[in-house]
């Protein structure tokens, strides 16, 4: 895959290749494990951009919902 | 809570799903990158859009003189800075490992982008520079009308005659020319929801601007 340039010298497996147990077993994982080991774990990165996405997404609901209940309060008075 | 909220939640979950999981065409250098197509452009799109609400309601506010319409303008214009501070942040980061830099002189469209921003960082100080209220909204609303007629020129006019590293400048085909088809199923969606979900924040930023207004004058 990616060699030979500067930017992308593995200076991690060496060091890590002991500790870090990586997608071994995956065979025996059940299918989401599977699918989430697939494709050179693209499917973690748009899992990690997801959370981030759903995080941001309920705090805007919630800011939506507390700025209508001000109006309310506002409207009431 | 509103429908076309959560119509705006699924389609931007499924855009950003679809940006990464799509086939893309093997296009060296980009790699990978070419995907930010679908992350950093709509940044401009949107910013652009957010501009163009500010720019209507400063128009309204001229004629009417009320004050929901100054406070309509200030709320997408500060959405629409917040997208074109993700669209220096996105290139500038993308720029480093296609071009090789994180920022370049040599490149107009980024260099006249910050200066679009910082014309807009001047309608904010114009802003905060009066306390009287009414003289805020005429004169920022003057300056609005003259600020977002320079993004066109900065943004599109004048980079594509300039030689630029951006794709579609100095006389090559244009953007609708070299992109392949497989990335606009996701671009055009991309633009819609981005654009969508601005619009979103924006109503909220102005309920608040009013529900502070109100208080204010109570």
């Amino acid at each position: 895959m990616q060699e030979d340039t500067l930017a992308t010298v593995d200076t991690l497996t060496q060091t890590y290749s002991d500790k870090w147990s990586g997608t071994t077993g995956v065979e025996e994982a059940n299918a989401f494990v599977q699918l989430m080991s697939s494709n050179e774990l693209i499917y973690v990165v748009l899992g990690v951009t997801l959370i981030i996405w759903f995080v941001l997404l309920f705090f805007l609901f919630r800011v939506d919902q507390k700025v209508s209940r001000l109006e309310e309060e506002i409207k009431s008075q | 809570m509103k429908p076309w909220k959560y119509v705006i939640s699924a389609w931007m979950t499924l855009v950003i799903t679809g940006g990464f999981l799509i086939n893309i065409p093997d296009i060296p250098i980009l790699e990978q990158t070419a995907r930010n197509l679908f992350f950093h452009v709509p940044m401009w799109t949107t910013m652009f859009s957010m501009f163009l609400i500010s720019f209507w309601f400063s128009i309204k506010y001229l004629n009417n003189f009320e004050r929901e319409a100054d406070i309509k303008a200030s709320s997408a214009a500060s959405v629409g800075m917040v997208f074109g501070i993700c669209g220096l942040l996105t290139g500038s980061l993308w720029a480093r490992f296609t071009w090789g830099s994180w920022w370049t002189f040599a490149e107009p469209k980024m260099n006249l982008a910050a200066l679009a921003m910082m014309i807009y960082v001047a309608y904010f100080v114009l802003r905060s520079a009066f306390d009287d209220e009414e003289k805020r909204a005429k004169l920022s609303a003057v300056y609005n009308i003259f600020a977002v007629t320079t993004i066109p020129f900065l943004l599109y006019v004048v980079p594509r005659k300039l030689t630029s590293l951006h794709p579609g400048a100095d006389g090559n085909p244009a953007f609708s020319e070299i992109t392949s088809p497989e990335l606009r199923y996701i671009l055009y969606p991309a633009m819609i929801g981005f654009i969508a979900f601005a619009y979103w924040i924006y109503t909220i930023i102005r309920r608040y601007k009013t529900v502070q207004y109100n208080i204010h004058n109570s």
